[in-house]
């Protein structure tokens, strides 16, 4: 439609609108097209040069194979009786004698079943909607003759968003930015005509500009911040040219919006330079002294408490630390002095009125424990009633009121305290607190009277430091857009329906019918905010036996034994062994048995155990990219056409599809015999879905799940071992 | 009467053992069966057993030749193995040593043997029976022993000069009865002096074989039936061949017929081909197709019909000799005795005796075959007094809707011919050997009844070691030679409990029927494949669960692009938690109270790495993060720490160049997580 309008335009152009915005949307568009063009065209070549590279590699590869085959000592095969079997090749002239070569047959290899390709993994892997169908399914003419409407009903299930559609407006910050520049000509030459004043005004400025041809680098330091500024000045592209471009494709935003997003983008990046938000690295040259809740913000906000890991591909909403609380005060100041230039000694030698000895600690812990679910981090605080704090300032904040009488009877020695020393103190004060000589051995390269030195000068600066956002601290940005998680709790109110678990976070309510974990009638897991004496959670079991019958409460509440609340059971010891007391913990540790891929007896790929395994043993944890109930619903509509699903009910929320990412048990077949059961279990507060033996099952047998319990539809496009072909 | 015909074919095994004339069908009325439904009967009847009758003979000759295992080393089978295990108690490792020395001289005082003494026991021909053909009129064929030199070729020679030595002739008894053992003095014998081996004269002898040439003269009656009993059943198959060898015989009456046969006593390497032992030698009469030497292979041809090797030994004429090699004139052997051979496993388990002569002239061999007249007897002389039993053969055919009768009085396999020598053994043998059939056993007054029927569940696949189909396509059945089929060897040790051996095993069962029909094999009768890559599993990779890992290696490249992706986030800090992520999912942790010791062993296996890499400062970040979490104590931080200023300082250059270099390049990354963790 933009199309057919430009072209209308410029069929009657009038000589005035020559600069005016049709001028400019023609512009637009021819460069637009242009730009696009060498896109492609450069991304042919990389196409090319890619094929290229890979089959270098394929040939390089084929040389090695082939030396390793030259390496092998391989019989030749002389055969007599195959004599009898010759192939000749007769030339028909005398000249040529006759070629014979005796015929030598191999045995035909049966080809194996179809497999389209997935990637491995032990673990489930949370995946986020899509939004754009990524690729038309392609099954065979015969399929989609049948159907014509499939493909367009599936696209209608992505509201028509098909990735790499080449629709007119698609334009991206690549593409923008060289589009601006593109246009920047037409604007230079304008200005010529046009703008006068302004053009005299550049040239003025030029003019201006000093100009030293003959020099080397020597100058540039000082030339620098002129030529930067000169540049961004006569380069900075006029409004035409975003106005232009934001009545060509409406949906990127208004004018001013464009040229933000230009400035944005093309800001100069300096080698090194990071952006505003980066808290610098600290073992690098550029560290700078800052708190600590920003040399710590990256740790708190990506680390995932319950995977362990930093940015983890299960669990999309990470807690911050900054609620929880310590469950055991540690013995945290050494009570002898480190050494003899220890700055204990200064301190005694100051006399100060009350020595505090160590174990006093305790109920000033107390208090600390109570006022940190305010603070972001452990701070430190003063006992309300010892009124030592002489160095507190006048605001009365309590972060930073130190404990003991800062007085010092010798002068201080002066040390430069680089920004990496000072942000790291300022992290390590808020766990050792006064325990100088701990933070001095970890900082290294400061001794603990420096350090108790520091405190005391540090003390008044930190206290004026200006408040940070105590509240959220902001979360992690990445470059590449991601789609923010959605998810939505489809609560329909059925009982029997499962619910994902989420821990709670509610400070000073307790886990009551507001509680998200109660609504979903899930436990409290010790992933949640709430207190470890929370009515809501699981106490664990206290078996003494294998914890695999009904009278451990973990297998009663189709739970795993959780290793830091099961601590007799057996879960939470021997981490190295397979022999582990408690049978109920396999899925966490990945107890899983050997399979093997071969062609089934059934239909297509099946899976086979290597080893025998006895009735309700663990055999495999079905795994897969864990996918939200619309998703699997558009997934499905695919993977039914394909007749082969992957997909299986995790929970009310959320699916677990195996089609791109699985294990080896994503080759069990269905069957209404199955020799293999499965169940959902809430394995330290993730539903995981166990696949156990129904019977004895020996070596070498082929697996079956009955699929009627996890996936109702998808059962008719699967391999079936019917009832009369059970043995 | 007709329609048996092919019953005969079927059951050819051609043992000795009489057939019995087979009870007709069970279409008892119809009084006289049209020619049309005979035929019809008839095709039937092959459509049902013609196949898989042909594929177990083909197997039984293919496993005389080259046996895949011994029947005597099979449970059920063990009254075949004569080898008792009496002397393993008393056995000492010496006792080889003394053996081989043994040998070793008696076969350097092997030349020094001055005699070959060749002791015949008799002439025997299938068409005469002792029985019937009197024993007065023709008692003895005449046999005449030459000993054939084939000389070294010299420039002139056409060909290689052959030098025949008559050595003598005998009268040797035509078809004696052994089951009456004869006094070893009273049969013919020759003496062949060792001076005629040594090497003489002008021409180089390159090899010296004995020619045997029997002479029987005599009358023949030109119907051949040959036993009284003997009906068109089993005689069907002889019909062409008696008619070809007609021309031996073609006047009636008084004729004479000459066979011969051939064996090398040492080859042209002068290796001795012929040990002390009894030999059987398959004759041919002279009229038959020769053999041509250059294409001498287990195939036997008689009467222009290709025969498996040892099927001479039933079909043709053979003669009966034992062989010996004496130092003096006297009886007393200095040869390497071998062992005679009556008391060994006959079937097929000497090849390596029979394997060098039998190339060199087709119809002969040691006396290996089965089902010899002689031998048979002799073996149930030696092992069980003979039993009386009649084993009817009853094929059901047709939807079991037909069947005919056969019976046989002895306990042989009619398709391998495998002496069984008792009802169990016949039946597990049937039952494991032939499962193309169903047998069922039903008990019978004059012996047992077997009803055979197809076996429809049978399943033909391929049942032996899976990769040995794939790991060398076209090698796995080739027998030129041995051939390395498996990479890896199991030495297994299986004492299975069995059950007491009863004949209630065998009877049709009611429910069990699927069960007893169902090929069942447990195990890995498969190839297996991997799961990434679609490649066929080396046996040697069996035990290894390669596409199994915590840790798949897009997974942990995943994980470290997913962290380069943050803007805000320093390239300090992402290199330590991509570390520390790389090490959590190495070794799985899932309980809080693992992390202190995590943490440790974090700093055993990458401290050298934060070190060199400078990111001391970052790691003690994590570890205070960590702490918040209240994942790790205070004391872990400590000693993780003083445990990292450690490695520090054993560095041998504390990296100084490396603090210059930014972000290392995402491979540079990995391949240095593959050095830390092999």
């Amino acid at each position: 439609e933009t199309e057919t309008a430009v072209d209308s335009e410029e069929t009657v152009m009038h000589p005035y609108q020559h600069k005016g915005p049709v001028c400019w949307r023609r512009r637009v568009k021819s460069e637009y097209m242009r730009l696009r063009q060498l896109k492609r065209f450069r991304r042919a070549d990389e196409v090319k040069s890619m094929f290229n590279s890979n089959r270098q590699r394929i040939l390089e590869r084929t040389d090695i194979l082939n030396a390793e085959w030259k390496t092998r000592r391989i019989q030749p095969c002389v055969c007599v009786w195959s004599c009898l079997l010759q192939c000749t090749v007769d030339s028909g002239f005398s000249e040529f004698s006759k070629q014979v070569i005796p015929l030598k047959t191999l045995n035909a290899v049966a080809s194996v079943p179809v497999m389209y390709s997935w990637s491995p993994l032990q673990q489930n892997f949370m995946v986020e909607d899509e939004t754009v169908l990524h690729n038309i399914p392609y099954m065979g003419d015969e399929i989609l003759d049948q159907d014509g409407t499939f493909i367009e009903e599936l696209i209608k299930n992505y509201d028509g968003k098909v990735h790499g559609d080449r629709e007119c407006g698609f334009i991206n910050d690549e593409i923008f930015v060289e589009l601006v520049g593109a246009l920047t000509q037409y604007s230079d030459n304008d200005d010529e005509d046009d703008d006068e004043e302004e053009q005299e005004f550049k040239l003025e400025k030029m003019e201006s500009l000093p100009y030293f041809p003959s020099l080397g680098p020597c100058p540039f330091k000082f030339l620098s911040p002129y030529t930067l500024l000169s540049d961004s000045s006569k380069k900075f592209p006029s409004d035409k040219i975003f106005e232009a471009i934001s009545s060509m494709f409406p949906d990127k935003g208004s004018t001013e919006e464009l040229r933000e997003k230009y400035k944005e983008l093309t800001e100069p990046q300096l080698p090194g330079a990071l952006p505003p938000e980066c808290t610098p690295n600290m073992d690098g040259p550029n560290a700078r002294s800052v708190q600590r809740e920003q040399s710590l913000h990256s740790f708190h906000t990506l680390f995932c408490r319950r995977c362990f890991k930093y940015d983890c591909f299960l669990h999309p909403f990470h807690a911050t630390p900054n609620t929880y609380k310590r469950k055991n005060m540690e013995n945290l100041v050494d009570s002898k002095p480190c050494g003899d230039e220890c700055y204990m000694y200064l301190v005694k030698r100051s006399k100060t009125p009350s020595k505090r000895p160590v174990r006093r600690d305790h109920q000033q812990f107390r208090y600390i424990h109570t006022c940190a679910s305010q603070t972001p981090y452990p701070v430190l605080c003063t006992h309300p009633h010892t009124n030592h704090c002489l160095l507190c300032n006048p605001e009365g904040n309590s972060r930073c009121q130190t404990p003991v009488k800062l007085k010092l009877t010798c002068d201080p020695q002066v040390v430069d305290w680089s920004g990496a020393e000072a942000s790291l103190f300022r992290v390590l004060i808020g766990t050792y607190y006064d325990n100088y000589c701990a933070i001095a051995r970890l900082i290294g390269t400061k001794t603990c009277r420096q350090v108790y030195e520091f405190r005391v000068k540090e003390s008044s600066i930190i206290a004026r430091a200006p408040a940070e956002d105590e509240d959220t601290p902001p979360r992690k940005k990445k470059r590449k857009h991601r789609y923010a998680m959605k998810i939505q709790l489809k609560k329909d109110g059925s009982s029997n329906h499962v619910y994902n678990y989420q821990p709670c976070d509610h400070p000073r309510q307790p886990c009551d019918s507001s509680c998200p974990c109660v609504t979903a009638q899930n436990f409290c897991e010790k992933f949640c905010q709430c207190s470890s004496e929370c009515q809501n959670r699981f106490p664990g079991c206290r078996c003494k036996a294998q914890c695999n019958t009904k009278q451990c409460p973990c297998y009663l509440a189709v739970r795993e034994c959780d290793p830091d609340l099961c601590l007799t059971c057996g879960a939470a010891e021997h981490w190295d062994s397979k022999n582990v007391s408690c049978k109920n913990c396999s899925i966490q540790r990945g107890a899983k048995k050997h399979l093997l891929l071969a062609p089934s007896d059934v239909a297509g790929w099946g899976i086979f155990i290597k080893e025998p395994v006895q009735k309700n043993e663990f055999i495999s944890e079905y795994c897969g990219e864990i996918i939200s109930q619309d998703e699997a619903d558009r997934r499905g509509k695919v993977y039914d056409k394909y007749m082969c699903s992957f997909l299986f009910n995790l929970n009310n929320d959320f699916v677990v599809d195996a089609t791109r990412k699985g294990n080896k048990i994503r080759f069990a077949n269905h069957s209404v015999h199955p020799n293999c059961y499965a169940k959902v279990m809430m394995v330290n507060g993730d539903h995981r879905i166990g696949i156990f033996a129904k019977r004895t099952i020996q070596t070498g047998e082929e697996l079956f799940f009955d699929y009627r319990y996890s996936q109702a539809d998808a059962l008719k496009y699967v391999g079936i071992e019917r009832e009369s072909e059970m043995p | 009467m007709h329609h048996l015909q092919h019953s005969g074919e079927v059951m050819s095994c051609k043992a000795n053992g009489a057939v019995y004339p087979a009870s007709t069908t069970v279409m008892t009325t119809v009084k006289k069966p049209k020619m049309e439904q005979i035929q019809a009967d008839h095709e039937l009847f092959l459509q049902a057993f013609e196949k898989p009758t042909q594929i177990y003979r083909f197997l039984r000759t293919r496993n005389l030749i080259a046996p895949i295992f011994l029947h005597r080393t099979l449970t059920f089978m063990t009254h075949r193995n004569t080898r008792t295990n009496a002397k393993r108690k008393t056995f000492k490792v010496d006792d080889m040593l003394l053996r081989v020395e043994k040998m070793k001289g008696e076969q350097e005082s092997h030349s020094l043997s001055s005699h070959l003494q060749l002791t015949f026991t008799g002439f025997f021909h299938k068409d005469e029976k002792p029985s019937q053909n009197s024993e007065n009129e023709q008692g003895s064929v005449s046999l005449e022993v030459l000993l054939v030199k084939v000389c070294h070729k010299k420039r002139k020679d056409v060909s290689c000069p052959v030098k025949q030595v008559p050595t003598g002739k005998k009268q040797v008894p035509l078809n004696p009865d052994c089951s009456k053992q004869t006094k070893p003095g009273s049969l013919p014998s020759l003496l062949v002096s060792s001076n005629e081996f040594e090497p003489s004269n002008s021409h180089m002898v390159k090899s010296y074989s004995l020619l045997f040439r029997v002479l029987r003269t005599g009358r023949r009656d030109m119907n051949g039936l040959v036993n009284g009993e003997a009906n068109e059943n089993i005689d069907v198959t002889e019909v062409p061949s008696r008619k070809k060898r007609s021309s031996t015989h073609r006047e009636d009456g008084e004729n004479t017929e000459t066979f011969v046969a051939q064996m090398t006593v040492f080859d042209k390497n002068r290796r001795l081909q012929l040990l002390d032992g009894e030999y059987e030698v398959s004759m041919q009469g002279m009229e038959d197709c020769p053999v041509s030497k250059k294409r001498a292979t287990w195939e036997t041809i008689l009467d222009g019909k290709r025969l498996p090797p040892f099927e001479t030994f039933s079909q043709g004429p053979t003669l009966q000799f034992t062989l010996r090699w004496t130092g003096d004139a006297s009886d007393k052997s200095t040869a390497p005795v071998a062992k005679p051979l009556a008391t060994r496993n006959s079937d097929g388990s000497s090849p390596m005796e029979s394997r060098p002569s039998a190339l060199k002239s087709a119809p002969l061999a040691v006396k290996a075959s089965v089902s010899t007249d002689i031998q048979m007897k002799k073996e149930q002389i030696l092992c069980e007094p003979r039993q009386k039993l009649r084993i009817f053969y009853q094929f059901l055919y047709n939807n079991n809707t037909r069947q005919q009768t056969e019976a046989r009085d002895d306990l042989h396999c009619p398709w391998c011919t495998l002496n069984c020598r008792k009802l169990y053994s016949l039946l597990k043998h049937l039952k494991q050997s032939h499962s193309r059939f169903i047998f069922n056993y039903v008990p019978h007054p004059k012996g047992a009844r077997i009803d055979v029927s197809i076996n429809e569940c049978y399943d033909g696949s391929y049942v032996g070691n899976p990769q040995d189909i794939h790991s060398q396509p076209g090698f796995a059945f080739s027998r030129n030679g041995p051939v390395k089929r498996t990479a890896v060897t199991h030495v297994l040790v299986c004492r299975p409990k069995r059950t007491k051996p009863s004949l209630s095993e065998f009877l049709e069962s009611e429910d069990g029927e699927l069960e007893q029909q169902r090929t069942y094999v447990s195990g890995h009768n498969r190839l297996y494949f991997h799961s990434d890559s679609c490649m066929p599993l080396r046996p040697q990779e069996m035990d290894v669960d390669s596409e199994d890992e915590r840790d798949p290696e897009w997974l942990r490249e995943k994980t470290a692009t997913q962290l380069e992706e943050f803007t805000d986030v320093n390239e300090g800090e992402k290199e330590v938690m991509k570390l520390w992520n790389l090490h959590v999912m190495k070794h799985g942790f899932i309980a809080d109270n693992q992390m202190n010791q995590a943490s440790m062993q974090f700093v055993e296996k990458c401290g050298a790495y934060i070190a060199r890499r400078n990111l001391c400062r970052n790691f003690l970040l994590h570890l205070v993060s960590m702490h918040d979490f209240n994942l790790v104590s205070v004391a872990t931080i400590d000693r993780a720490m003083s445990r990292l200023r450690r490695i520090q300082e054993e560095l041998p250059d504390a990296g100084a160049d490396d603090q210059k270099t930014g972000q290392p390049p995402m491979d540079v990354f990995m391949t240095c997580w593959n050095l830390y963790y092999g």
